[in-house]
């Protein structure tokens, strides 16, 4: 690959790299009117790299430079968090004091750079860096998004509990390293491909690893029991970055688990395949239970975002099904409920950022029916994406679970994890079910609850003098909210894409070298695996134990 | 562009424009457009009614023996495979005289509202709510009569009966408007359940929902997994799609809440009645008329539904008082002799005179509304009459549309009522006299009515000052008279009947197949003169005498109902009180349901309340338990991770 195809094909990221150190300096530069400049250029720096990505489009799997991969996964990953990522910038674009916004936004565009990272790193030290340049800017835009205490503290304990969450993912990839001799996450080698996963699963320090790895990317997505940091660090950051903190580490975080389980292409040692499992019913039923005593909104929806990362687990388990597509295809259901995630999500605390006054933020549930009825805009766009977050019709959410639910479902008969997926299934149904209480309360306190405190009514009639978020957050919040109608309304639009997308676990799926497992010797399986189907093979193998192997 | 893609854009521009129009009444319409609001809305129908102009056009110009056009216009869902739900319309002549009919009357309807929902030209409370509900209904409407498969047409149903429930609870604080629209939805709810059930027991038996494999296989008498489509199923589908048509379409026994819709603004019940509503039941019966002709049992209980509902309703209406009542059971009764036709394999009469019926029955309501407007919202007959005189334009258009309901000679109503009995009679002669009997019940009351309202000496109610109706309301009233005339004439034989030859395209493969093959229609062809016209004058007469006998009755000799009255007392009041069908229901149905309800709210108030406490216990106990690890402490936190980390590997290595 010459040098100047690498730099092209890299351009998104070269762009935001550079945009990012130009936002730098031009934070340092006077503060009076650049506070004032910093977020459109920021705004401009992630169209520009979003421009740069749909020229560049999506194109045939190349390695531009060594580490790094490009596939069908990175153009998706590119263009939808780049798109997302415009919108986060609307969202924060008068959060900060203007003194800081210099800073403030070039922290926002290295969080998103390193999501672009993660979707391209092919080595594991890669995408540790990669991960930690998503996770290593938020704690300090925590830290930055308001003054208040709450907000210090909230930033020095994700920072605490991120560095451990780092130690065990570095962890992991060393065993991993240990056990296989290789960093590489996919490879084509004489003709096979290699991947240091694949390669280390034949152990158990191999497997310890993979689960460690696991393990510390849980606590990017908030899975049980590495979700404990979340409602305290929603709680306490202002709400356009809690927004954010929503979309981008999760977002991160799934992404590399669909790049290590690809080049596993899924085939999961089974016990881990159990914790897996295990983490996906805990996360979904943990987060839901905690969220019915909320009666903070930003707690609320810090819980329910650990639930919604347990449905995604659920279609991670599911993997790549007999058929492309979102709604039998557990990929691609991934890539879509996350992007309606990341919308649905900011559109809500967009909508909080926008009922703020100028002394605080709408925090508690018993704030919003004064601050529905002073802003009857902010409150229709945040029904609907609370709506959608709850997973009804006619938002995209629902379309998310429906494609969720369905991907787990289409998991062949044949396959012995099909009941155990059906089983998680129901159980995700049954979780909605209980979400839709606590979801039906933010609407009931919008519309139904008539403001009691008079204290509060007179704060919802006051005149806001201070900072009054705008127009941006305006543009975001609507933004938002339509797209959750239109998605129901079109979903191919962005199911299209995500099946394009997931067209990369497949291929690796289909590729040469053997998509069964090695194992025990007594099941030379070739005969019985022939006669099968390849997506029934790829379940079948999941039966056998690898690690079993190990021990013989 | 090619055919389908151009109309495709048709499809869209006739629904996106009443939608677009009730949105922005709705958005903008409080603070910014007010008073104004009526333009969107009008804008809006305006342009689904072009567009259903064009849809015309464009169907009229298909090639000789191609029948409709499938427009796709994007793919919703996928349903497994590369199979996808579709987004699709439809196009023949079916769908092309719905649009017209919907669009045009509700066109006039919307203009007609402008100045009706103002008093003293000033709009009235609720203005802007009430036209973008208008332009709602019309868009469902439309996609109701544009979807090309089940689950479109189910959503247009379902969408028309929000309307309908929003509308006719107009004025919610009246409890009595309340409870009709309640009424009204909680009965369609009955027949859209029936509906429901067919559109799975398609979906189940078909595997698809799209109109043309669905009516392909049925046609070829087979089923998704290549077995035969049994009589037997085929009656069970059509009844349950029966049921639906008999919510929609007010038929026995659901007709009981058209009566009461009229709480609402009179426009809605003109628009309800004419144009967005009731025609869709006829339109599903006609459109799925290859499943139903599958199945004898279903046609017969379809005409005969259609014929008993026309006849009783009609006896109700002639002792009804209330003028909007009156028509409500005219629209029942017309409309049992529409289901009538479909019934006996008329299925283009039947559009026929859903289309003449549209015109007249619009006027009627609409004129009903001017007198209503005049007399600040008096509607009975017993507190006004002669008022021919303080509303002339009101009257000449009420006495066109009255006449064209009784089907007097030359008049639309006459034409094609007269096509539906002339089948009727060839195919089940019994139901057709019942058809004769109504006709004549038809033009007594409606006479009846008007001679009550416009002739007599002038009385008005106390401390009204009557006036005609400004143009806003005169101008609809003028042209849907020049429609209640005129519209019959499309439908003449002697003519070259361009509607109906038209529309039998669609019908030729169903319902005209399924005549022929019964040897039914030959011989009406080769009647003689006495064949051909005997019906056709002895209907006329029917209705002059009708007319006439409602005249000697009511304007000649005014002693004879009273006496009428007190010698048939027991007969007076069951009419009057509807042959206690309100009550019956009450009793039957309502009356044990709420008791049922009531057995129920004390066992869920013990034990499914204590249930579920234990249950949401268990939860709950495990939020608090679990909120008690929530510490907000930095190391009970890392502990937990590790503890985590710990735990995975502890079972791997086990």
């Amino acid at each position: 690959m010459s040098f100047v195809n690498s730099i092209s094909a890299l351009s998104p990221e070269l762009i935001l790299l550079i945009g990012a150190c130009a936002l730098l300096l031009l934070g340092i530069v006077d503060t009076g009117r650049v506070g004032r400049i910093c977020s459109p250029a920021a705004l401009f720096i992630l169209l520009a790299a979003l421009i740069a990505t749909l020229a560049i489009g999506d194109s045939k799997a190349i390695e531009p430079a060594p580490g790094l991969r490009l596939d069908s996964l990175t153009y998706f990953v590119r263009w939808i968090t780049l798109s997302v990522g415009a919108i986060i910038v609307l969202v924060n674009w008068s959060q900060p004091a203007a003194v800081e916004r210099g800073e403030y936004m070039f922290l926002v565009v290295c969080s998103i750079l390193g999501v672009l990272l993660t979707a391209e790193a092919n080595d594991l030290v890669v995408l540790f860096l990669a991960v930690e340049l998503v996770s290593v800017p938020t704690y300090v835009l925590i830290a930055l998004s308001r003054v208040e205490p709450k907000a210090s503290e909230s930033a020095v304990k994700y920072f605490f509990l991120g560095a451990l969450a780092a130690a065990i993912l570095a962890y992991g990839i060393a065993l991993t390293y240990g056990a296989s001799g290789d960093t590489a996450i996919y490879r084509v080698a004489g003709g096979a491909t290699v991947s240091a996963l694949k390669g280390a699963l034949g152990g158990t320090l191999g497997v310890i690893g993979l689960l460690l790895i696991f393990a510390g990317l849980s606590f990017k997505i908030a899975a049980v029991p590495f979700h404990a940091y979340a409602a305290d660090v929603y709680e306490g950051a202002a709400a356009p970055i809690t927004g954010m903190l929503g979309f981008i580490p999760k977002f991160a975080g799934f992404v590399a688990l669909i790049k290590i389980f690809a080049a596993l292409q899924w085939n999961i040692p089974h016990s881990t395949w159990w914790v897996i499992w295990c983490v996906a019913v805990a996360t979904m039923t943990i987060g839901n239970v905690l969220a019915l005593m909320q009666k903070s909104i930003k707690r609320l929806l810090a819980y329910s975002s650990i639930t919604h990362t347990g449905y995604m687990l659920v279609a991670l388990l599911a993997g790549p099904g007999p058929e492309s597509g979102p709604l039998r295809d557990g990929v691609a259901a991934i890539l879509f409920y996350i992007s309606v995630y990341g919308l649905m999500n900011l559109g809500a605390f967009a909508a909080l950022t926008w009922m703020r006054t100028e002394d605080r933020e709408t925090e508690e549930l018993a704030e919003l029916p004064a601050a529905a009825r002073s802003h009857p805009a902010a409150a229709l766009a945040l029904a609907v994406c609370v709506f959608s977050l709850s997973g009804l019709p006619p938002t995209a959410g629902f379309l998310a679970k429906f494609y969720v639910i369905g991907s787990a479902f289409s998991v062949p008969r044949e396959s012995p994890m099909h009941g155990a997926m059906i089983a998680l299934a129901i159980i995700a149904v049954i979780n909605s079910a209980i979400g839709a209480a606590y979801y039906l309360r933010i609407i009931a306190a919008t519309y139904l609850t008539k403001p009691v405190d008079t204290a509060t009514e007179k704060r919802a009639k006051a005149p806001t003098q201070l900072q009054i978020p705008g127009g941006a957050v305006a543009i975001s919040l609507g933004v938002c909210a339509l797209t959750m109608l239109i998605l129901f309304a079109v979903p191919d639009m962005l199911a299209h894409q995500t099946h394009l997308a997931a067209r990369f676990s497949r291929s690796a799926l289909t590729s040469p070298t053997g998509r069964m497992t090695k194992e025990d010797d007594k099941v030379k399986s070739d005969s019985s695996a022939s006669s099968l189907k390849p997506e029934a093979a790829r379940y079948l193998s999941a039966t056998h134990d690898s690690h079993s192997a190990a021990q013989p | 562009m090619n055919n389908s893609e151009s109309l495709k854009y048709l499809g869209l521009l006739i629904l996106l424009g009443p939608l677009l129009g009730a949105i922005l009444a709705g958005a903008l319409g409080p603070r910014v457009l007010r008073g104004a609001t009526h333009w969107v809305s009008i804008l809006g129908v305006a342009t689904a009614f072009v567009g259903a102009i064009l849809v015309f056009g464009a169907v009229r110009g298909f090639a000789p023996g191609v029948t409709g056009a499938i427009a796709p216009v994007y793919d919703w869902l996928p349903t497994g495979g590369s199979s996808y739900f579709r987004f699709e319309f439809l196009f023949d002549p079916l769908t092309a005289i719905m649009l017209l009919t919907v669009t045009g009357v509700s066109l006039l309807v919307v203009i007609y509202s402008r100045d009706y929902m103002r008093e003293h030209d000033h709009p009235e409370q609720g203005y802007e709510r009430f036209f973008a509900f208008l332009a709602l209904f019309v868009a469902s409407m439309c996609l109701l009569v544009l979807g090309g498969n089940f689950v479109m047409l189910y959503a247009g149903w379902e969408l028309v009966g929000l309307c309908s429930y929003l509308l006719i609870g107009f004025y919610y604080s009246k409890p009595s408007a309340a409870a009709a629209a309640k009424k009204a939805f909680l009965v369609n709810r009955i027949g859209d359940f029936g509906f429901g059930l067919a559109i799975l027991l398609i979906y189940l038996f078909f595997g698809t929902v799209d109109y043309s494999k669905v009516f392909e296989m049925a046609r070829h008498g087979v089923i998704a997994n290549g077995a035969p489509f049994t009589p037997e199923l085929a009656t069970t589908i059509s009844l349950l799609l029966l049921c639906g048509a008999c919510g929609k379409s007010a038929q026995i026994p659901l007709y009981v809440w058209l009566p009461d819709a009229m709480e609402g603004p009179t426009p809605v019940s003109a628009l309800i009645h004419a144009a967005t509503m009731v025609t869709a039941g006829i339109y599903m019966i006609a459109r799925c008329g290859v499943i139903f002709v599958a199945s004898p049992t279903a046609m017969t209980v379809v005409a005969i539904i259609g014929a008993a509902t026309a006849l009783f309703a009609a006896t109700i209406a002639l002792v009804q008082t209330d003028v909007k009542r009156i028509l409500a059971y005219s629209t029942i009764s017309q409309l049992g002799f529409m289901v009538l036709g479909l019934g006996v394999y008329a299925a283009d009469s039947a559009i026929f005179h859903l289309f003449t019926h549209a015109f007249f029955k619009a006027l009627l309501f609409l004129g009903a509304g001017s007198v209503m407007h005049a007399m600040s919202g008096v509607i009975d007959v017993r507190h006004f009459s002669g008022l021919r005189k303080v509303l002339p334009v009101t009257y000449a258009t009420f006495l066109i549309g009255a006449l064209a309901l009784a089907g007097f000679p030359m008049l639309s109503g006459f034409f094609s009522k007269d096509v539906i009995l002339h089948h009727a009679l060839h195919v089940r002669p019994f139901l057709g006299f019942l058809g004769i009997v109504t006709a004549a019940f038809t033009a007594f009351y409606t006479f009846r009515m008007v001679f009550l309202t416009f002739h007599g000496p002038l009385k008005l109610p106390e401390g009204v000052h009557a006036h005609e109706s400004g143009k806003w309301m005169l101008v609809p009233l003028v042209v849907l008279s020049v429609g209640a005339i005129g519209a019959g004439y499309l439908g003449v034989e002697a003519l070259g009947s361009p509607l109906t030859r038209f529309i039998s395209p669609v019908f030729e493969s169903t319902f005209g197949a399924a005549a022929k093959h019964m040897e039914l229609g030959e011989a009406a062809e080769h009647a003689g003169f006495w064949g051909e016209y005997g019906l056709m004058i002895a209907s006329g007469a029917i209705a002059i005498a009708g007319i006439l006998s409602a005249y000697v009755v009511y304007v000649r000799q005014p002693w004879i109902p009273g006496l009428v009255r007190a010698s048939a007392m027991g007969l007076h009041r069951t009419l009057w009180n509807k042959y206690y069908v309100d009550e019956a229901y009450n009793d039957a149905i309502v009356e044990p349901l709420r008791q049922t309800g009531s057995v129920c709210v004390a066992l869920d108030d013990y034990l499914i309340d204590g249930l579920l406490w234990f249950v949401t216990a268990i939860p709950r106990a495990l939020g608090f338990l679990l909120r008690t690890m929530q510490t907000g402490l930095l190391h009970t936190y890392a502990v937990t991770m590790v503890a985590g980390v710990a735990l995975i590997v502890l079972w791997i290595t086990w």
